[in-house]
């Protein structure tokens, strides 16, 4: 198995596209860092007004009444939090350093789902379309490795470019603000604690993971059954960009919530908003799963049964 | 002799239409065999029958005694396969290309590779790209890549497609060689007939799905002579006992050498003007035309 994975990633770096996508994601970094940088709110405000202008807004929300209970439980925390600042004259993290630059990562990464997207979409549909297919399946090599093998090639660089992005994200930052001098602080229950920007950062990253190996997947399924690249990359972009339209839409059916493109985004629980009620990151999690294992199926029988005549 | 490949009432059956039908083949060690056949009558979906690119409908393909259904990984690592032109990683150099079949392979040395590259006679150009190559290039690639992991068994489909007269040439004594010192069987489709008939030890031909007939090429033909006559003569070679049919502006005589002498006296005897008399042989591509019926590409069964 080692070999097939050592064959397909020397395949993929022999490819003039996968080195263009490796540079662009680079050069984003660099961009996204020089757009930060030139729009840049330089606020001069002192911490002290602005949290509480924060407790006074959150207050009036309060009394205005008609909040639901997360929402008001929401509220009251920030108030909390803001009472504490100031009191133990704890600063928060400013907007101008390495960790708050740190949350912009979420452009690099809708690149990183298209890079995968395309790759997914092509490791299989393009042994077809050369011809190359028939030197690769006369071989004493079953066929369910061999896809087997691609599969996780495309995991492989997906995981490797995210990995690259965050780093080469984390430099840039430092380089750009430097570290924050203030701290991060959250509710656990009743008690206010103070929580780590970079954990937090990597761990919204982790969660994005979800809508780009869903991405990766379909792709892959896509392309493995129609042996067509186009239609994959297009299909899986279509339903990357009207997915959440098309949840939206459909919001008030209950069967809504067992699409896996109402699932996608993992990163709604950790923000509290969501668009489709009830879903929970178990739930979400397992909906992915079930449909991850049905793509996959799907494309590991196609491609084992196939007669293949490219 | 054990047949290294069989292959047992296999056949198949696509959209309906009966592709191959009940084929029946045993291929032996260090004997080449041609594979004829008019288009669309089978070839190459018995070949990848053969390689398993295609599972039959009914009937089985045996390598080595070996299932290739049931045991396909063991089965196939005695194969080495070119099925029609030889598809390589065009961004690749064909080393890189060679070393990717190398690992799919098991206990297939560097050494061995460089020593495909030697025979093949690609040293010079082996670690330039593959979209650089001409085709005559690839097809040799397309053969190191086959005879990487010593096959017991080689399969092409029109393998000198694209070769020079000079790497045809050099193909065939390639092959020749392979057969006769390492016994590997070997199996070439192709409609190159001169190309079959200089090659082959023995010929297959492929109608219609099935095997028509299977000859060995070493068996000496009835030597046949061409006589060209000014007026009609068959009241004559009929009174003598030849066999004759006719041909041309004459008639094909079935006669050994030295009864030719006899056979001239005998017709300048009897008047009748003689322009020619000369051996006729029969080609590869006569006996393929007649055992085939022409170029008709047969009529879809599915209707």
């Amino acid at each position: 198995m080692l070999k097939l994975l050592q064959n397909e990633w020397m395949k993929l770096w022999n490819k003039k596209g996968t080195w263009v996508m490796f540079i662009l994601l680079i050069l984003a970094v660099f961009a996204v860092a020089g757009i930060y940088k030139w729009v840049d709110h330089l606020e001069t405000e002192n911490w002290k007004t602005v949290e509480q202008q924060s407790i006074k807004e959150q207050q009036q929300s309060i009394d205005a009444g008609g909040l639901t209970k997360e929402e008001l439980k929401d509220a009251k925390d920030s108030i909390q939090i803001s009472n504490y600042r100031l009191k133990n004259n704890e600063p928060p993290i400013e907007t101008d350093s390495a960790e708050a630059y740190l949350d912009n990562g979420s452009f690099l990464l809708a690149l990183i789902s298209l890079f995968g997207t395309i790759i997914g979409a092509s490791i299989v549909s393009n042994e077809f379309s050369a011809g190359t297919i028939k030197m690769l399946l006369t071989r004493p090599i079953s066929r369910a490795k061999i896809l087997t093998s691609k599969l996780l090639t495309v995991f492989i660089f997906v995981i490797l470019m995210a990995v690259l992005s965050w780093v080469l994200n984390f430099i840039m930052g430092i380089i750009l603000y430097g570290f924050a001098s203030g701290t991060d602080l959250v509710m656990e229950g009743n008690k206010i604690v103070e929580s780590s920007p970079i954990t937090h950062s990597l761990y919204m990253y982790l969660l994005s993971m979800g809508e780009i190996f869903m991405s990766v997947i379909f792709a892959f399924m896509i392309g493995s059954i129609f042996r067509s690249s186009s239609l994959a990359i297009g299909l899986t972009l279509f339903i990357n960009f009207m997915g959440s339209s098309l949840v939206v839409f459909l919001s008030k059916y209950e069967f809504v919530k067992y699409l896996w493109i109402a699932n996608t985004d993992l990163t709604q629980f950790e923000s509290d908003y969501s668009i489709v009620e009830g879903l929970t990151m178990p739930f979400s999690l397992t909906i992915l799963a079930v449909y991850a294992v049905i793509f996959l199926v799907a494309s590991f029988v196609t491609f084992i049964k196939r007669d293949v005549t490219a | 002799m054990k047949p290294i490949v069989e292959l047992k009432h296999l056949s198949k059956t696509i959209k309906g239409k009966e592709i191959i039908k009940d084929l029946n083949l045993e291929l032996f060690p260090g004997q080449i065999t041609g594979f004829l056949g008019p288009n669309g009558a089978g070839k190459t979906t018995t070949i990848r029958l053969m390689t398993g690119l295609m599972k039959p409908t009914s009937g089985e393909v045996l390598i080595d005694g070996i299932s290739l259904k049931e045991n396909f990984e063991e089965a196939i690592s005695k194969v080495g396969v070119i099925v029609e032109n030889p598809e390589m990683y065009k961004y690749m150099s064909g080393y890189k290309n060679l070393l990717h079949f190398a690992r799919m392979h098991k206990n297939v040395s560097k050494e061995r590779i460089a020593e495909v590259v030697r025979l093949v006679g690609l040293e010079k150009r082996i670690n330039e790209k593959v979209s650089t190559y001409s085709l005559g290039m690839r097809q040799r690639l397309g053969l190191a890549q086959a005879l990487l992991h010593h096959p017991q068994f080689l399969i092409l489909d029109e393998p000198t497609n694209g070769l020079d007269p000079a790497g045809i040439r050099e193909f065939r004594e390639h092959l020749r060689t392979i057969a006769q010192k390492e016994r590997v069987s070997i199996f070439i489709s192709s409609h190159l007939l001169a190309e079959i008939e200089l090659i082959c030890d023995r010929i297959a031909v492929i109608k219609n799905g099935q095997l028509i007939d299977i000859r060995e090429m070493t068996v000496e033909q009835q030597s046949t002579y061409y006589i060209e006559v000014g007026q009609p003569c068959e009241p004559l070679l009929k009174e003598q006992n030849y066999l004759f049919e006719k041909f041309s502006k004459g008639y094909l005589v079935s006669i050994e050498r030295e009864d030719v002498p006899k056979l001239i006296t005998n017709l300048t005897t009897a008047g009748i003007d003689l322009f020619a008399v000369q051996p006729h042989h029969q080609s590869l591509e006569d006996q393929f035309l007649e055992l085939t019926g022409g170029g008709q590409i047969a009529q879809t069964s599915a209707k």
